[in-house]
């Protein structure tokens, strides 16, 4: 019983109240194909495509952050190897999406532990975790469906936790780990995210490709620079659970000393950093084993987010196997659910 | 569902809507609807006498459990309704006598009026840090109080820094909201008691939220609560449940004995410090995207959900949740579950294989959201932070599976709003003391 119907019945009335105001169907939703029967165990072409709406960017702290939103879709969570189809509910409006990146090096910051409580009027609309994500346009960023109360403007206070599990190195050594907060607008309305680009593509769909990052957006996106642009010198690119691994060996005394071996996952086609596994390496010079750990995740601004092991050297004729312990606790947007799950430990050998 | 039934439901939940609301309106119109009624509802039986003899009762404010029920495990059964007034004292300066003797002079009538249990009343009144700092001396270190603060990376909580909180909570309704009338001056009797005094002349009682706070805890009140923001309509709380996230809570052996809680030494022996947080419940994930698999396993450990040791909302746990026995295995449980439990978690934070933590906490539909008011008394704040520092599981994201906030507990479905961190006294000090009563 909530207030108003309280005093109702203390002031011996019968009134139930007004009649709730329910959400128009989603057309657009409502006409989504279904999940294609036959996915590939890799990154395939999605039945759909969405485009989004870019709402508004802020910063505070160490943290950039942007919302925008879409239609609300289908989107798969993974906890360890179980992979959960998350369907749209009757009462989604929207799928809103945070990003959140560095403003001074425009490095995207995973895990960066983010909630977000969307108000009206001062009145708290919802608020919730949301989850980390990675779709092909976007490649990574924290994203989940929400009813929202209509058309209106709303503010988005975005809540970043800061940084767990991660170390930091060079210049970003103790920055993100303070929590912070960022009011952004969101401007919702039916009619507008109607204007947002939908396309079926019942010709690629299921086929082993993806649909290109949204390059042209004024903001970062998580994409891994290639082995080029990786300081240090490539020992080999791997290849597994249709990831693609770059092994990069770099002396550099912002890392622990020695050798720092850094493994920087990311996606076939787009290029996009994988984060949040588990990765072990073991490295055998001769009959012996010189390294056998467990490689932590770093953020780094020139390698970005990646997986770091530190040995005294790596010599020419070292033998390198990686072993991806836990697939990358990521959710994953349509077209990705089915990659990155199982894999094979890999070898590269040092030349 | 049988009539009487019914009717039972529909007058529990207006019971509990009063207390929510509360106020000389909605205390007349609980006592009057009860009046109404010719059933056997718990408000239409006469509330228990208290006693004119005051050192009869308990020198420790937090000795309820002796004054609780208990259930067919020996767990003790807090009282169903609360209410907590975050107060200020209005003078300036230091406290006077004669403002310790209106206040211990309108708690004792409130003990006079009704007897020291669930069905009568229980109460305890604390003070802040802030409410020491009007004294040239600062506290004892043998009480452990600092300000509130935020526990954990990712909250941002305001901070209570009123000077008093008073806890009140009964099996009655009626009960409460008279007492807390009386204590704000609005009534002259309580229970067919006249009031000796009342604290409106010397605190500044609060009407509403935030200041005061209100809730419910116990076997079906969450279920037939649940039209507020942050349950969803699909969700199914379990009629039997005594909280909005659809298990029992505060096992015996899973709780700090009062014993264990008590100041042993200085000037506030006897006493026990309180910790109150509000909490935001956001019951969408949990009860839609989620299984109750999945729900054991969030809230206990993935080893009770894998042997299906809880059945429905933990009834035949008994008196021990066993969640101390997944402690070992929680890094293992990270890794190959990909989650860990809340109560697993907890369970790390003990001293002598006993937690060192008593809940007494309680839901609530204030601002008509769903809500946990998590109360706990503890020897020192310092015990109850780390019991939150276990609980939060920051040190286990080293594990790729486990985020903050995702897999990690019940931490996707609780926001900390407030925290507050209060001192009560043993009863002969609970009236306005100075920081080195004698």
């Amino acid at each position: 019983m909530n207030r108003r119907t309280f005093l109702a019945a203390a002031a011996g009335t019968t009134s139930a109240g007004l009649a709730g105001c329910f959400g128009l169907l989603e057309t657009r939703t409502a006409g989504q194909p279904p999940v294609l029967s036959d996915r590939p165990d890799a990154v395939y072409h999605p039945t759909h495509v969405e485009g989004m709406k870019m709402e508004a960017m802020g910063r505070s702290g160490d943290f950039a952050a942007a919302v925008m939103y879409s239609y609300p879709h289908r989107f798969w969570t993974v906890s360890g190897s179980t992979v959960t189809k998350q369907s749209i509910q009757s009462d989604d409006a929207a799928h809103i999406m945070v990003a959140v990146w560095d403003p001074e090096t425009e490095v995207v910051v995973p895990d960066a532990g983010v909630s977000i409580a969307v108000t009206k009027d001062d009145e708290v609309v919802s608020e919730e975790v949301i989850y980390p994500m990675l779709s092909q346009p976007m490649g990574f960023h924290y994203g989940a469906n929400f009813g929202l109360d209509g058309t209106a403007n709303y503010t988005v206070e975005v809540d970043i936790g800061g940084l767990s599990g991660v170390e930091t190195t060079g210049s970003f050594d103790g920055r993100f780990t303070e929590s912070t907060s960022i009011d952004l607008d969101l401007s919702y309305s039916e009619a507008e995210k109607e204007n947002i680009s939908y396309e079926n593509t019942p010709d690629r769909a299921g086929d082993q490709t993806a649909v290109s990052a949204m390059t042209m957006m004024d903001m970062p996106l998580g994409i891994a620079p290639s082995a080029d642009e990786l300081p240090g010198a490539t020992v080999g690119t791997a290849s597994t659970g249709d990831a693609e691994f770059v092994v990069q060996a770099v002396e550099a005394d912002r890392f622990a000393g020695g050798t720092h071996v850094a493994v920087s996952p990311r996606t076939p086609y787009n290029g996009m950093l994988i984060p949040r596994l588990g990765l072990e390496m073991t490295v055998a010079r001769d009959d012996e084993t010189v390294f056998d750990e467990e490689l932590g995740a770093v953020l780094d601004p020139e390698f970005g987010y990646h997986y770091g092991g530190d040995l005294d050297a790596l010599e020419s004729g070292d033998e390198i196997e990686l072993r991806v312990t836990i697939p990358p606790q990521v959710a994953r947007h349509e077209g990705y659910e089915t990659a990155f799950l199982s894999f094979e430990p890999m070898t590269l050998s040092v030349a | 569902m049988r009539p009487s039934e019914s009717r039972g439901i529909d007058r529990r939940e207006f019971v509990k809507s009063a207390v929510a609301i509360g106020g000389m309106s909605a205390l007349s119109a609980c006592l009057g609807r009860s009046g109404d009624e010719n059933d056997d509802d718990e408000d239409d039986v006469s509330i228990p006498a208290g006693t004119d003899d005051p050192t009869s009762l308990p020198d420790r404010q937090h000795a309820w459990n002796g004054a609780l029920p208990s259930d067919d495990h020996g767990n003790h059964v807090l009282a169903s309704h609360h209410v907590l007034l975050y107060a200020d004292y209005v003078g300036d300066g230091a406290p006077t006598a004669d403002e310790r003797e209106t206040v211990e002079s309108a708690l004792q009538s409130l003990e006079r009026a009704f007897e020291w249990s669930s069905e009568g009343l229980l109460f305890t009144v604390g003070y802040s840090p802030r409410y020491f700092d009007r004294f040239d001396e600062p506290l004892p270190d043998s009480v452990d109080l600092p300000e509130p603060a935020a526990l954990t990376s990712f909250e941002d909580p305001d901070l209570d820094t009123n000077d008093v909180v008073v806890h009140l909570a009964s099996d009655s309704g009626a009960a409460l909201l008279e007492a807390e009338e009386a204590l704000k001056g609005n009534t002259d009797t309580v229970n067919g008691v006249e009031m000796d005094a009342h604290l409106g002349g010397v605190l500044d009682l609060p009407e509403e939220f935030p200041g005061r706070r209100t809730g419910f805890v116990g076997d079906g009140l969450p279920a037939e609560n649940n039209d507020v923001s942050g349950i969803p309509d699909e969700a199914d709380v379990p009629e039997e449940s005594p909280l909005y996230m659809g298990f029992k809570s505060g096992f015996d052996k899973n709780q700090a004995t009062e014993d264990g809680v008590t100041i042993p030494e200085g000037p506030f022996a006897g006493g026990t410090t309180q910790h109150v947080s509000r909490i935001r419940l956001r019951l969408d994930d949990w009860y839609v995207e989620q299984d109750q698999e999945e729900r054991v396993s969030e809230m206990f450990c993935p080893a009770h959900a894998e042997e299906g040791t809880v059945e429905g909302v933990g009834e035949n746990l008994g008196d021990d949740s066993g969640a101390g026995d997944c402690v070992e295995t929680i890094e293992e449980d990270a890794r190959s579950a990909g989650r860990v439990g809340h109560a697993q978690k907890t369970a790390r934070a003990r001293r002598d294989g006993r937690p060192v933590i008593l809940r007494r906490d309680f839901d609530s539909t204030d601002r008509g959201e769903a809500g946990l008011h998590f109360l706990a008394v503890q020897e020192g704040i310092s015990d109850f932070v780390a019991t939150k520092t276990a609980m939060a599981g920051e040190d286990l994201t080293d594990t790729p599976t486990i985020r903050q906030r995702v897999n990690n507990g019940i931490q996707e479905y609780t926001f900390v709003k407030r925290r507050g961190n209060f001192l009560l006294p043993p009863r002969t000090h609970r009236a306005l003391p100075t920081p080195r009563p004698e």
